[in-house]
This record gives structure tokens, sequence and C-alpha cells, in this order.
């Protein structure tokens, strides 16, 4: 560890943020946009001059188009891609620019409309080579959930289990969803009602993937010294490690499970793998609780072997019998997750740790949960401990 | 044979491949029934998708070399849900992810093949399907010749 990244940890911390998630048939992405911005700010106790840096991702309004709708200059602006993978990047940007004194508070802001139809998402499946997630118009692998399915079905091969074993997930976030006056999907759900739910690509069925809906957010970066004279409680940044891509790391799979070119063998974190915790001078017993990206289910049980929560294999049974519910042993996306609260790019899940790890969620508040991670199948970590 | 932008059939509805103008050997080799990919001149290596130089060793230098057109079937799905109205009357279809003889994965379709019947481990072989007046698809069907599921 480096000595910038030692004296790092804490010192800067998520001071706001703000939430639209549904259908919004009568707004546009800016005006989602603004609308997040105004909630953060609020949230924050901050006033629009006080933002001096502005981050946006590239589907909705370009950045210079939302600055010119906010009437706010800003000292530090990037535009990212829209890709769930590089949100927690993004969160780590803001915090490396408040940490060098870039900018004293940056914003995080996305709005978006409906599904990602007429958007990159349509053409990406046409690049050179495979999509991003494995895609191959021409032979009919269509859509994100080619890479989740085709993942799957490797894990199962490997390791053993089937679709049955993704059930236990599924349930779980409907539960914790059924808490959240925020979530899209809030219908019961049993395990048969799962069963019964139709293949989408087997061995995926409806119920393993999410929805993707309207909506804005907006996450407020700032020092920690600053952010203790906010509103609400400071969230700090303890640790954070970046999206490990290549070969080996396919989209939306786990390494080593053999898709596409990956190798075959059974992956373990090493060190490295598992630097944010360093970071943060905790390991994992200290979690409170995990929010994961779950486009897809089965990324769920790719997340817990990716940081080591259990062994090669050992995720199919680390889900059951309630242990990733509230009341458990590690509670995982407590709102209910992509598949049940709803799709903001994500953003939505960054915003729920940032809320748990002040204790502010209501009905589904993990009970004294102090560390919250955010922490996804291919690697990016950010570890978030709240004030108290 | 000449790179192709065109997305959609517009006779069919079916989605067509991309050609690159890097490609065009590899589709050439297609139409003439021969599977074709490059082959690195320093490492002897192959890969795939197709890429300006070495993925093992960067090196630029390679040559267009045919390869087995066997291989075993590595991962595959099944698609129950229809993306487009071409497919529609296609689901439910397999994808598979077929690991060549000679190292590299290509994901295409199985012919001649139920989809009840389709496992990894099966032995496959290059088989050819014209899909437009120019394009030919490369995809895969079951390998007669050759005895038992393999361990991958």
């Amino acid at each position: 560890m480096t000595e910038v990244a030692r004296a790092f940890r804490d010192k800067t911390a998520v001071a706001g943020v703000g939430m639209k998630l549904g259908k919004f048939p009568g707004q546009t992405a800016l005006s989602l946009a603004i609308d997040a911005f105004k909630l953060a700010l609020d949230d924050s106790g901050l006033k629009r001059e006080d933002v001096d840096g502005l981050i946006v991702l590239s589907f909705g309004s370009d950045y210079d188009r939302l600055l010119e709708a906010l009437g706010l200059n800003v000292r530090y602006a990037h535009q990212g891609w829209s890709h769930g993978r590089f949100i927690s990047p993004t969160v780590q940007f803001a915090a490396m620019a408040v940490a060098m004194g870039m900018a004293k508070a940056v914003a995080i802001v996305n709005g978006k409309r409906g599904k990602a139809f007429g958007q990159a998402g349509d053409t990406e499946m046409w690049r050179q080579g495979l999509g991003p997630h494995g895609e191959s118009p021409a032979y009919g692998a269509l859509r994100p959930a080619f890479g989740a399915a085709i993942s799957a079905q490797r894990y199962f091969h490997l390791y053993g289990g089937s679709n049955d074993d993704l059930a236990p997930i599924c349930v779980a976030f409907r539960k914790h969803a059924r808490l959240n006056p925020d979530a899209v999907r809030r219908d019961p759900m049993t395990l048969e009602d799962y069963r019964r739910s139709p293949w989408i690509v087997e061995p995926l069925r409806l119920l393993d993937c999410c929805q993707i809906n309207d909506g804005g957010s907006c996450i407020i970066v700032t020092s920690a010294e600053r952010a203790r004279d906010c509103r609400k409680p400071p969230v700090y940044i303890s640790g954070m490690q970046g999206v490990h891509a290549g070969p080996q790391y396919h989209n939306l799979a786990l390494p080593g499970l053999g898709v596409a070119q990956q190798k075959v063998y059974k992956y373990k974190p090493t060190p490295e793998d598992l630097y944010s915790y360093r970071m943060a001078g905790i390991t994992q017993q200290d979690v409170d609780a995990l929010i994961t990206y779950d486009a897809f289910s089965p990324l769920v049980l790719f997340a817990l072997e990716r940081f080591g929560f259990c062994g090669p294999g050992e995720a199919r049974e680390f889900v059951r019998n309630g242990r990733i519910e509230l009341d458990g042993e590690l509670p995982i996306n407590t709102s209910g997750g992509l598949l049940s609260e709803g799709h903001l790019s994500g953003w939505n899940l960054l915003i729920e740790a940032a809320r748990q790890a002040r204790g502010e969620c209501g009905e589904r508040q993990v009970k004294d949960a102090r560390i919250v991670q955010y922490a996804c199948f291919l690697g990016e970590s950010l570890i978030f401990r709240g004030d108290r | 044979m000449k790179p192709s932008t065109q997305r959609i059939d517009e006779a069919t509805g079916r989605y067509l491949p991309i050609i690159y103008p890097e490609e065009l050997p590899h589709w050439e080799g297609l139409r003439a029934r021969r599977l074709v990919l490059q082959r690195c001149n320093a490492c002897h290596g192959t890969w795939f998708p197709i890429g300006p130089t070495c993925p093992h060793c960067l090196s630029p230098e390679f040559a267009w070399a045919q390869m087995s057109g066997r291989g075993v079937i590595h991962n595959y799905v099944v698609f129950h849900k229809a993306w487009t109205p071409w497919l529609e009357k296609r689901v439910p279809y397999a994808v598979i992810q077929v690991e060549l003889d000679e190292g590299p994965r290509l994901t295409t379709n199985l012919l001649d093949c139920p989809v009840g019947e389709v496992g990894i481990g099966l032995r496959v072989v290059a088989a050819y399907e014209d899909i437009t007046d120019g394009i030919t698809l490369l995809q895969f069907k079951p390998d007669t010749e050759a005895s038992g599921k393999r361990h991958v």
C-alpha cells in the first residue's frame, strides 16, 4: 500500500444522496438528473455554489448541457461511460479529485429515461469481435442476459448445481424490496413463484433478470472535514479498488469459469485482489452489509467468491437459509437490488450503501450497520464507514 | 468480397454479421467452406476474435491459416425469448461456445441437432451456412466421426 493510500482512508466522504426511480413519462433525462441533484443538495445541506466538481456518464445529458441547465460553473468536470461496472470507479475519481484538492465537492449526476433502446447499448453488440457481454447478433446471441447465462452455465458445470440455486437470492431481495417504498417490484415472491417464472436464456429465468427504469441519481462527495458539517452524518470512503479487466475477466463472469477465452480453474482471490480491505484496515468479517451489482442473479454468487466471503463453488450453499437476508449473517442488497428495487445503471445500489451506513433505512435498516461494502464480480469495491 | 456494415437483411429480418476490412480473409475462407483464422509467425499461437496483432506475444506478423474445423462444445445456453421477429420462428434455439482443437473458442449455433441434445463436451465439426448471396456464416454440427464426450 502506498503512503498516499494510507493517508487517504476516511479522508473523503459521501455527504449527500438523491434519487428518483420508477416511471416518469413526462420527464426527460435532463430533468430527472436535475431533480436528483436538488434532492442531494437538500440531503447534504450544501448550496449549489458549494459544488465545484461534476461527473456524468454517457446516458442522459452531456456534462456541459447539464451545467448550463443548472447555472453552475465547476473547476472539475468529467464524463464517463454508463455501464454498471464503471459506477464505483466514478465515485473513486470523485474521492481522489477531492483528496488531491482539485475540487471541494464533486456531484456525480445521472439521469436516464427508459430502456437502453436507441442508446449505445443496442449498437455495441455489433462492435468488432463480440459485444461487451459476448453478444453476437448473427447467431441470436443477444442482450446482456446472454453473458450472464453463459457464465451461470459454466459455473454450474464446474461446481454442480442448477438454476434452482439462484432462487434464494431472488426471493431474499424481493423480501427486502417489500420493505422499501421506492422499489419497483414489490409483489410477494416464493420459491415456487420463482420456479414457475419462464425461461429467458436458459439457465436464467425472467426473475433472474432485472428491469430497466426511468430515474435520476446524485451522489455528492466531499472532504471528511466538510462532510461533518453537513446535514446528515458523513459516510467515509475507507477503501477502494478498481475494475479488473482483460481476457480472464469476461463481463458477467467470475474468473476461471472458461467463458469465451477465459482459462478454466477454481478462482480464489489473491491478496492483490482484496486490496480495498487492506486500504480500509478491515477484513470480510467486518462487513455488516454487502451491496453488489445484481443485474442478473448469478452475479451475486460470483461476488461472494470473488471477495472471499466463501470458497470456490461454495456460494450456492452460502446464500441459503436466510443468510443473506436482513437479519442474516451477511445481508446483501438490502433495498431489493437491481432485481427488485430497480435499475438506475446501479447508482441506486451505491445510494443504498450510503443510507445503510448512515442508519436511515427504516424497516430495512441492518441493525448497527457501520461498514457497508459495495463489491462486484469484476473486482471493483468501495468500502464505506458510517460515523457511528 | 467487400466489407459490410449492413446489420439487418431487409428481405428476411435476420441480423447479419458486420464484416470489417481486416477480417476479409476469414469471410472469404467461409465462402470457400474453409475455417481460416490468424496464426502468429513468431509464437505460432492462434486467437479469436480476429485482431491486428498476436495477443500472446504482440507480434504483428501473422498468416491466415486453415483450422481443423474440429472442436468440442465448451459452453451453451438456450434462448427461449425471441428478441426479433426472425428469431420468433426459431425459439428455443441454442447458442454454443466451441473450443477448437487449436485452442480459440468461437460463439455459434449448432446445426442438425435438437436443442435437447446439446451438451458440454459434445464433439462438433465446422459447418457453413449461406445466409445471404454474399455472406457465409460459420456454424458447427455434431461430429459423427468422433465418439464419446470430452471433459472440458
